[in-house]
């Protein structure tokens, strides 16, 4: 059932892109605007979306009739479990974004790196070490030779040793 | 002459040959940790090329790769786990053999198809590339449009699943690129008000949210794994290598030039010139019986392919600017973003940039034996790495790289949105390959169009006017009609069968 929903869900984007690509300006001159391909594309959607829904409602439908004729296992597949852990990176990122202004580009990778590595059981010295040892790494390479200016952050101050 | 001069002053120099050394190890580390792809290790590297002249970073991309290709074998087969896609198809060959004894004469054999592999696609590109190119200068908006249309249809054709996935997965990457402003009237398209997105969608922070957020992702949603290395390896690496060279070398030409030739496909990679190549291989060996239970046969059939693909994934990339799989497709980005239009003219700009590149390929592929044979012989270091600590690491690589190409946080945001959407649509087997065409080609389609119509005021037929152009076109309505036809040919078999 995992297809359907994937399907249905593309089929709502295709509208929504659709209904978006209506609004853009366009100059009576031009015989093709700029919402004929987003046009095409969110037509598209709706197109694939409603062909691999439609292919795993058959699907169940086959496999309902299958087990009538003594085949249990296809009527009901094993759904995979989610596993929210795999929400750690993106939670990391965001963490990132909002905490880099004020505790500096460093300090939070730092956290970053020592959390995850904490909640992935290892060694508190070790993930305490290979942090502090990485995140200046990461800074001192971007800020000094690639001269990215990354968030130094207002807890310490504004500025470090490396940054002219 | 003195553009050939030139070409090799551009890569004999201090700079290019450290970037190629620095490159070549870091390709091999991560092909060899189990969990991080070639595609990874490229689209980590792009922010990092950005900062350099444009043939130190093609150099780097292409030293990776293949670097990247070769080592996954090394966790396949101490783990049977592939380090890369690519590796997949003969991962039961080398781990049979390994667990025989004969781990390191499986990495040798292989070690040494790669390279020729990758010497042979590179041949093949520098013969073929030239001459294709000056048929390729007679192109004009309506061939290109065609072509590249051709390139997308590929990569929806013979991709690997449902052919329905990769359709949506692609226009998902046409999507993205038709954000920003519009070529023709400039309106603002999918910008939602946001001044970074006026000048289109980023390419870097999208390769980094679809290949290595989404990796991460995949990673923490695994449970945690245990590496475990049982196999004994005290045999030698090259000690058999001449034999099974003398014994096999039909193998090795025939994988090179499937290899060469499926990867020169848009949308279909080393992974499916591995695959395709193994198969060709099992049917037609004398021994095929053996196959599965740890044949050289197999291994020498799939390794010389996988690494022809990524050379002949270069020639429509270099020639037409269109990609042949997601690697070259990156290459694709950066070049534009270095302010170079791959395509036929790279080949008559006088700068000699071209024989550079042909001579990094050889280079990169040489310099294959001698650090390939250095990380078969420290196989166990690469593979017992421990992913808990290197993972946060490539994170924060990733959070930082997306930032730096425009010094933005919208960049951060971006990676984040498409690396999740390229989770959810991966865990749902969508093939992301098309989706990253899609977003390169994109523009190259709709761009194409726009001129011709606007040449043409608005005629459709003109696509069928040019007789390159027709051919093109044909081409591609007979590919999008290929399953029907197939369906058609199958039934009438069938039905004259019964007839008889």
């Amino acid at each position: 059932m995992r297809d359907f929903f994937a399907g249905m869900g593309f089929v709502i984007a295709g509208i929504v892109t659709i209904i978006t690509a209506q609004q853009f300006p366009t100059l009576p001159s031009l015989q093709y605007g700029p919402s004929l391909f987003p046009s095409l594309i969110g037509g598209g959607f709706c197109l694939g979306g409603a062909v691999l829904a439609f292919n795993a409602l058959w699907l169940r439908k086959k496999a309902v009739v299958q087990e009538v004729h003594d085949n249990p296992a296809l009527a009901d597949p094993p759904s995979k479990k989610t596993n929210w852990a795999m929400l750690l990176p993106p939670i990391s990122i965001v963490f990132y974004i909002l905490a880099s202004e004020y505790l500096g580009a460093m300090l939070t990778i730092m956290v970053i790196l020592f959390l995850l590595m904490l909640l992935r059981k290892t060694s508190p010295y070790i993930a305490l070490a290979t942090s502090v040892a990485v995140s200046s790494a990461i800074y001192f390479i971007f800020s000094r030779y690639l001269l990215v200016p990354l968030p130094q952050g207002v807890l310490l101050g504004g500025s470090l040793p490396w940054i002219s | 002459m003195d553009i050939l001069m030139n070409g090799v002053g551009l890569v004999l120099n201090f700079e290019t040959i450290l970037v190629i050394l620095a490159a070549s190890l870091f390709g091999i580390f991560v092909g060899a940790v189990p969990g991080l792809t070639a595609t990874m290790a490229v689209a980590l590297l792009v922010p990092l090329t950005f900062y350099m002249d444009t043939i130190p970073a093609i150099a780097a991309i292409v030293t990776t790769s293949a670097m990247a290709i070769f080592a996954g074998d090394i966790p396949g087969t101490y783990l049977n786990i592939p380090g890369t896609p690519a590796s997949a198809a003969y991962v039961g060959e080398s781990y049979a053999l390994a667990k025989k004894g004969r781990a390191r004469e499986a990495l040798g054999i292989n070690l040494v198809c790669s390279v020729f592999g990758g010497i042979f696609g590179t041949i093949v590109l520098i013969v073929v590339a030239q001459s294709l190119a000056e048929v390729a200068l007679q192109f004009s908006a309506f061939e290109y449009f065609w072509l590249a249309v051709l390139g997308l249809s590929c990569s929806i054709f013979i991709s690997v699943g449902s052919r329905t996935k990769a359709f949506l997965s692609l226009l998902f990457g046409i999507l993205l690129s038709t954000v920003g402003l519009d070529m023709m009237s400039g309106a603002p398209r999918f910008t939602f008000g946001v001044p970074d997105l006026m000048a289109g969608i980023n390419f870097i922070p999208v390769m980094i949210g679809m290949f290595a957020l989404n990796e991460l992702m995949s990673y923490y949603g695994s449970k945690s794994e245990k590496k475990q290395i049982t196999i004994v390896d005290n045999d030698s690496v090259f000690h058999h290598v001449p034999g099974y060279i003398k014994r096999y070398w039909r193998n090795m030409v025939r994988g090179s030039s499937i290899g060469t030739l499926i990867g020169a496909l848009p949308g279909a990679g080393a992974d499916i010139a591995a695959w395709i190549s193994y198969g060709v291989g099992k049917g037609r060996s004398k021994e095929s019986a053996k196959y599965g239970t740890g044949n050289i046969e197999g291994i020498v059939d799939a390794s010389s392919a996988n690494n022809s693909g990524i050379s002949g994934a270069w020639v429509p990339a270099l020639v037409f600017g269109i990609p042949g799989d997601s690697i070259t497709a990156i290459v694709i980005g950066v070049l534009y973003m270095k302010g170079m239009n791959p395509g036929p003219t790279i080949f008559m700009d006088g700068s000699g940039l071209i024989y550079a590149l042909f001579m990094v390929f050889i280079l990169a592929n040489l310099m294959m034996l001698p650090i390939g044979y250095m990380a078969i012989r420290l196989s166990k270091f690469f593979i017992l790495t421990p992913s808990r600590v290197l993972m946060p690491i490539i994170l924060c690589f990733c959070i930082v790289g997306a930032f730096a190409i425009n010094n933005s946080v919208v960049d951060i945001w971006l990676m984040l949105i498409v690396g999740f959407v390229a989770y959810v649509l991966a865990v749902n087997d969508f093939p992301m390959a098309p989706a990253i065409l899609g977003l390169v080609l994109g523009s190259v389609v709709e761009n194409n169009f726009m001129s011709a119509m606007l040449r043409t005021g608005g005629d459709l037929t003109s696509f069928f006017a040019r007789p390159i152009s027709a051919g093109l076109g044909i081409a591609v309505i007979l590919l999008w009609c290929s399953p029907l036809l197939i369906k058609a040919y199958r039934y009438q078999q069938h039905k004259s069968g019964r007839a008889y």
